[in-house]
């Protein structure tokens, strides 16, 4: 019963505190570039408004375009279960699916994501669904890479094994392998969260990427859409800190003041990881479109070299 | 071949520093600025000189210890600027003319990293050694050889040329830090020597290009005359 409860609450922290890292991010990316920037609880403003509003359809749009933000909600949701959020032991439905049937769902959503873009028939839709796609085609061999590497490394792809490997072993977490790994990972969590290089802070139609998907939606449709991308970078986030970088701070028997412990570690963590995101932001400029391969090419060598590495083991 | 015994610390600093120092060689096959490529020729021969002195330490040959200084300071120091102070009276700050593009480039190297992968398990099975330290030097010392000749190929600026051949030297000398501990001192000195010639003859050819060609790109060394 308690694990449960605990699997519940795995999926409400995504839910509720996805928002709060999307404003601490906004809010102190601004700060940091001398701005006031916006309130920490913008996000949850912006998705209330979204929530009250009238949701207007293309006249051209078939149902797709109407199931595509449910699945893509849906899938973020579901991701979640099978992740170390909160513990780091595997809850009920925790074997559902390793890493990688976890990145198979994530991509799911975005993949239905595409298909509602392309359904209204909008030439910013397909302009968007484009360009994200030829992102994915660099991005997604690399981290399957990645999640090869990881299991070379750890001799299994369920997060937990990983999770603990790294705990309990320190020259593992300081092996060239392990490090090496958390760099590709780190440039693939910068492209997968819409971040500079790549990605673009201003909505200008010249840059727009994944704004321009979502551009026909409006009212709660939008609102579920916004809200899912937000989860999608809080997941990222939760495996690049509990199964990658810092596998320290999880509740280890599930007792209520150890998930309120791992709540604050969670919040601590992801702290740190936005303010290196924040930097990196803020140093970068946003690439030419020619040179987009240029960081994903330079994760793709980490990724290898890390496998290199994990001969001397 | 290698005669210690590793325990599991070591070997992994062994890693860290052979790595890191493949690391380097990709940097230089991405980077388009040549004061990067320099810079990070200078870092990824210390990295190297570390290795030796990691060696001397685990093994005790102390001669290594005589020549991971000799390398902090010939490859570290007097190399790269001999070669900065070439760059200061060229002005040339870049490759202009990519013959392919950085992100290809860094493709490439991975596949030649992998290459050198194959080989060295090849060569691994064999010899019949079983030091998984063995095969890592292996493989990082034909990859960075192999990326110093990519670097040979793709580059058109006469500066990269030269430091395209230091960095395979470099792969050949960790490679045999690695496998062979015990290396005499004198061939060591005969190869910084060599290296010295080697970037002393090189100053004497750039300046005859410029002064005859009027370009560092060997690009204009196509056409035949006489």
């Amino acid at each position: 019963m308690a694990d449960i409860l605990l699997q519940i609450g795995q999926v409400l922290t995504v839910l509720l505190l996805a928002p709060l890292l999307q404003g601490f991010i906004h809010r102190y990316e601004e700060r940091l570039q001398r701005a006031t920037g916006p309130s920490l609880l913008q996000p949850y403003r912006d998705l209330f408004k979204l929530f009250g509003k009238q949701i207007v359809v293309p006249e051209s749009a078939s149902w797709v375009f109407w199931i595509a933000p449910v699945v893509a909600f849906t899938a973020m949701l579901i991701v979640p279960l099978l992740i170390p959020v909160l513990t780091d032991f595997p809850l009920p439905l925790s074997d559902m699916g390793d890493i990688l049937g976890g990145g198979l769902i994530l991509t799911l959503g975005s993949f239905f994501i595409h298909l509602g873009a392309m359904d209204s028939g909008s030439s910013y839709g397909g302009m968007g669904v484009s360009r994200s796609v030829l992102i994915g085609i660099l991005a997604e061999p690399i981290l399957i890479l990645v999640f090869v590497g990881i299991t070379l490394m750890a001799g299994s792809m369920l997060p937990f094994v990983v999770n603990h490997l790294l705990v309990r072993q320190p020259e593992v977490y300081w092996s060239p392998t392990h490090l090496f790994l958390v760099v590709a990972f780190f440039i693939l969590l910068l492209v997968e969260t819409d971040r500079l290089p790549i990605h673009s802070s201003t909505h200008i139609e010249v840059y727009m990427i994944e704004e321009a998907r979502v551009l026909e939606y409006s009212g709660p449709l939008l609102g579920l859409l916004r809200w899912a991308s937000m989860m999608k970078q809080f997941i990222l986030y939760t495996i690049f800190c509990n199964v990658f970088i810092l596998p320290w701070g999880l509740s280890h028997l599930g007792s209520f003041p150890g998930v309120i412990g791992s709540l604050l570690a969670t919040v601590i963590k992801f702290g740190l990881v936005a303010v290196l995101v924040i930097v990196v932001e803020t140093a970068q400029a946003r690439l030419r479109f020619y040179r987009y391969q240029e960081p994903l090419a330079a994760a793709f060598v980490f990724a290898l070299l890390a496998m290199i590495a994990n001969q001397v083991r | 071949m290698l005669h210690f015994a590793v325990n599991p610390v070591v070997a992994s600093i062994f890693a860290l520093l052979a790595i890191g120092s493949l690391v380097l060689s990709f940097v230089m096959l991405g980077s388009r600025w040549l004061k990067d490529y320099l810079h990070a020729f200078a870092l990824q021969s210390w990295l190297i000189a570390g290795l030796s002195a990691t060696i001397a330490w685990v093994t005790g040959f102390h001669e290594l210890y005589f020549v991971a200084v000799l390398t902090a300071l010939f490859r570290g120091l007097v190399l790269p600027w001999l070669l900065l102070r070439i760059l200061r009276r060229l002005h040339v700050d870049r490759e202009l003319h990519e013959v392919v593009q950085p992100a290809t480039a860094l493709l490439l190297g991975a596949l030649s990293v992998i290459f050198a992968v194959v080989v060295a398990y090849r060569i691994d099975q064999t010899a019949k050694i079983d030091t998984q330290i063995v095969t890592m030097a292996l493989t990082v010392m034909l990859s960075v050889k192999l990326i110093g000749f990519l670097v040979l190929v793709i580059r058109r600026e006469a500066v990269s040329h030269i430091l395209g051949i230091l960095q395979i030297e470099n792969g050949i000398f960790l490679g045999s830090q690695i496998l062979v501990p015990g290396m005499p001192m004198m061939i060591e000195l005969v190869l910084l020597f060599d290296l010295l010639v080697a970037v002393a003859c090189f100053g004497v050819l750039v300046r005859y290009l410029v002064g005859v060609v009027g370009a560092t790109d060997s690009k204009a060394l196509r056409r035949l005359t006489g």
